[in-house]
């Protein structure tokens, strides 16, 4: 379980990472954080992982602070949590030697199914290839927690799709997985909850069964709760 | 095994219901039938890229509602008598009738109007 208790994050004196929120993630859910980009997404996540110092309040993971739970926590990002000057062999045995669950037989094998040469240096790769590396570095943790910071960005479209494929299957029903994405469609089906940021606040927090009783599409709340309007555009018809 | 691969999933109903109506439909039709297997629940999940704990509730319901059975390591099997296979061809067919007479009481037509039109157009489809 994470819990964020009254999480406030600003960076520098008045600019807004996180006003003030609280939110509870259950273990084995699969959360998708959704909202425009200065949201908030990445700070939540960043927060969670203990790689920014909050201005206010405090963050559990299993009642404990991160820094004594992280062998069970893996981070995925595009900015990359590699280390460039290494090839991806180099840093799966790095890998092996922090997290204990860390799978090598896994990590080689997404490596193959991701055509990733293993013997050159990831800083030489292309931004698509970083992300492979990336993406099957996290998911051979064996981490309990699982968050995902645009995990979509720089993959073309099958990519994308072989990505959730991969992700589905490689899951075993225990993770609690977070992931901050505006591609809503891709995670349509894949979550069973959405929380929306905008400007720092959690504007909504539901779970995908119980919204579409309701008969509404997840655009459709979205654009309700961010307040988007669709008919802007005509404003540019207007003389 | 139930063919899942032609399931067009909508962005409207709980994707677990669209699952065990997918599975209903094919009993309905007669292409599934007691004693075929259904897919694991991982295989499915990653087939249709969906959540895992998605699929596990459809089976769930599937076992509640009484024509799936899961038995250890065999996975999920149809189970159902001739009592069930009528309860769900019911079920089915209320379902589409009722649709159908909103969507015709929608357009305003009366009963008389609607039966016409059914006799009518019967052949054509």
């Amino acid at each position: 379980m994470i819990e964020l208790i009254n999480v406030k994050k600003y960076y520098g004196l008045s600019r807004t990472g996180l006003e003030k929120e609280s939110v509870t993630f259950n273990d084995g859910e699969i959360t998708g954080i959704i909202g425009e980009n200065g949201s908030g997404k990445t700070t939540m996540l960043k927060a969670i992982m203990g790689l920014c110092e909050l201005t206010e309040g405090r963050i559990l993971i299993d009642g404990l602070p991160v820094t004594s739970v992280y062998g069970k926590m893996s981070f995925i990002t595009e900015e990359g949590s590699y280390f460039p000057g290494m090839t991806p062999l180099e840093y799966g045995d790095f890998l092996k030697s922090f997290f204990a669950g860390f799978d090598m037989d896994r990590f080689l094998k997404l490596l193959e199914y991701f055509e990733i040469e293993k013997n050159s240096k990831i800083r030489n790769m292309s931004r698509g290839q970083k992300s492979k590396v990336e993406i099957a570095a996290g998911f051979s943790k064996g981490a309990k927690y699982i968050l995902m910071d645009e995990p979509f960005l720089g993959n073309d479209m099958f990519t994308r799709h072989d990505f959730l494929k991969l992700m589905i299957s490689s899951l075993r029903g225990e993770e609690t997985i977070l992931i901050s994405t505006h591609l809503i469609n891709e995670i349509e089906n894949f979550v069973d909850r959405i929380v929306i940021l905008q400007m720092g606040r959690i504007k909504a927090d539901f779970y995908m069964d119980d919204m579409k009783e309701t008969g509404k599409s997840l655009k459709e709340v979205l654009m309700e709760t961010t307040g988007y309007d669709e008919e802007w555009y005509k404003k540019l018809f207007d003389t | 095994m139930i063919d899942f691969s032609n399931v067009a999933l909508n962005i409207r109903e709980p994707v677990y219901i669209q699952l065990v109506l997918h599975v209903k439909k094919q009993i309905a039709k007669g292409t599934a039938s007691s004693g075929d297997s259904l897919p694991s629940r991982r295989e499915l999940a990653a087939m249709l890229e969906i959540n895992p704990n998605t699929v596990q509730k459809a089976y769930r319901l599937m076992e509640q509602e009484g024509f799936v059975v899961t038995e250890g390591n065999t996975g999920s099997v149809l189970n159902f008598d001739s009592h069930t296979l009528n309860l769900i061809r019911e079920e089915l067919t209320k379902g589409m009738v009722r649709d159908f007479i909103s969507n015709a009481k929608e357009l305003n037509l009366s009963f008389k109007q609607t039966i016409d039109l059914v006799s009518d157009v019967w052949d054509e489809v």
